[in-house]
């Protein structure tokens, strides 16, 4: 994959994230009862629309956070073979991150 | 008589593991330059002091240096601008110290080199044995001149902080560069250069700190053509680049107007008669 | 063959991390692209506490409760109001970063006159609304989330 397919996908990541993450905070905070008590928190867990929202924002959110750390790391001057080894790292890292991370929205649907 | 102090960077690699700062005060004039102040040093204090210079009216790009934490020209910096009654002046950082406020610049100019900084034209026989003028219209120049009028100082380089870091990332001058190659209508090399910067290297590295810009002193503005070289790069991706048309050259000399007889100059001749 | 073997290698002469975080007599853009970076990082550890303390869901209401006590400590809430902040401040300059990646907001290339000015410094004033549009939200989050205790 080019650089600039990377990229491209960084800024709809970005969009997404943007809306996403505005409307989880916005709707949360202006629903009912306070967003973290437990009866909020067991309504929203129940709600596939909810879900929906989580799998998305944690993808883009993942995909988003990663690649502007492989960015970063980058710019220590690593030769092309470190590079490599960053990308693949990376992916793994993202990878697990998400399979932790959806186990808890899908688990308590 | 009015007296500045200059701090100057001195390191010799024969003697010193690491720079270290030099004083020296010396008599100021109106209109002196760094550049002259460093002159005057070498000239009447301490002649072993090495510094580049060269056309000493900010064409060559020569005797780029950190003036006071900021790169600049130092003929081209009046020491009254800089409002101090001190002058500190290191070599350019980001590139290595040969010695005293001599830098290297050999990395800058093999970037430059990688980009393919010359055109590029379908019709290479033209290129090598041009039978006239490519025709380009004005707005056409105008795309692309302001990145043209770069001097290859490196003020640029010193002033990018992913340079600080990333000795493989390509810089904003060559980069610029390749935006100027790119956006010429004479040149049709647009896609060997967007591979060559379309890299974990290259264009993407840059996240619009606008240092360069800031520091270059020809008014390239080295940041837009960045940005511009990205857009090119997107479009290109996203195969929504309109496909460049070929240039071509000026019609043959039949074809054009017949030329205005120019008058007879009378030039006298020794003894002729007026 | 003599002088080539006495030769030295120039001194190497990087800034590092110093010429990422030191934005110096540079201007506001240099500033705002290490916030960014700062705030990246910032929301880097975020999502990771976040995903920690949902975490405790799967232990039911008991675990969810304990966990909420925890982070109902003072210390807890300055940081949820610096991740916002921080959000605020990410999202709208990535925004407008996004932008002039694409060649947007940031004019045309023209012949450079005497005295130059670039397009970092023609489209200064984006930077200024930008930036007061970041603090009025970052102010209302503050006054309607933290100060009245929504």
């Amino acid at each position: 994959m080019r650089e600039s397919h990377l990229k491209i996908l960084q800024y709809i990541t970005a969009i997404g994230i943007f809306f996403l993450v505005g409307l989880h905070l916005i709707i949360s905070h202006l629903s009912s009862g306070e967003p973290t008590d437990w009866t909020s928190v067991a309504q929203r867990a129940s709600s596939a629309s909810w879900l929906a929202a989580y799998i998305l924002i944690l993808i883009f959110g993942i995909y988003h956070g990663l690649h502007g750390v492989r960015g970063l790391i980058l710019e220590f001057s690593l030769p092309d073979r470190a590079v490599k080894v960053l990308n693949y790292s990376i992916v793994f890292v993202g990878i697990a991150v998400f399979g932790y991370a959806i186990y808890i929205p899908v688990h308590a649907f | 008589m009015e007296k500045i102090t200059f701090k100057v960077q001195r390191y010799d690699p024969d003697k010193d593991k690491k720079p270290h700062i030099q004083v020296f005060t010396i008599p100021f004039k109106h209109g002196m330059t760094v550049l002259d102040g460093l002159i005057y040093i070498k000239e009447n204090v301490d002649n072993t002091l090495s510094f580049r210079s060269s056309c000493r009216m900010g064409i060559c790009g020569s005797c780029g240096m950190l003036i006071n934490n900021l790169p600049m020209l130092a003929c081209h910096t009046p020491i009254e601008e800089l409002k101090k009654d001190t002058i500190t002046v290191k070599s350019l950082p980001n590139f290595p110290i040969v010695r005293d406020l001599v830098s290297d610049l050999s990395l800058l100019f093999a970037k430059h080199k990688s980009i393919k900084p010359y055109i590029i034209a379908p019709d290479m026989a033209e290129i090598e044995k041009p039978t006239a003028e490519f025709l380009q219209a004005q707005g056409q120049l105008v795309e692309f001149v302001q990145f043209a009028y770069c001097v290859k100082c490196g003020l640029c380089m010193a002033a990018c902080p992913t340079m600080a870091t990333d000795k493989h990332f390509l810089g904003p001058q060559p980069l610029a560069q390749a935006y100027r190659y790119s956006a010429d209508r004479r040149d049709s090399g647009a896609k060997e250069r967007f591979r060559e910067t379309d890299t974990p290297h290259g264009i993407w590295l840059c996240h619009l700190a606008g240092a360069c810009s800031e520091a270059c002193p020809k008014g390239v503005d080295p940041a837009l053509a960045m940005q511009l070289l990205k857009r090119g790069i997107i479009s290109d991706s996203l195969r929504l680049r309109k496909k460049p048309v070929p240039p071509s050259v000026a019609p043959p000399q039949a074809e054009k107007k017949p030329r205005v007889a120019v008058p007879d100059f009378t030039i006298k001749k020794p003894g002729a008669k007026s | 063959m003599e002088a080539a073997s006495k030769q030295k290698v120039p001194l190497p002469n990087r800034l590092g991390i110093k010429g990422w975080a030191w934005a110096g007599r540079y201007k506001i853009e240099r500033y705002l692209y290490t916030l960014h970076r700062l705030t990246g990082f910032g929301l880097l550890a975020y999502i990771a506490l976040h995903l920690v303390a949902n975490g405790s869901r799967l232990w039911g209401e008991s675990g969810w409760e304990s966990t909420m006590n925890f982070m109902s400590n003072p210390g807890f809430k300055v940081g949820e109001y610096l991740v916002m902040a921080a959000f605020i401040y990410h999202a709208l300059n990535g925004g407008r970063l996004m932008l002039q990646h694409l060649g947007f907001t940031l004019g045309k290339p023209k012949p450079p006159i005497y005295p130059y000015v670039d397009s970092m410094r023609r489209r200064r004033p984006l930077v200024w609304v930008l930036l007061a549009l970041i603090m009025a939200l970052a102010i209302y989050v503050l006054v309607e989330f933290v100060i009245s205790g929504d």
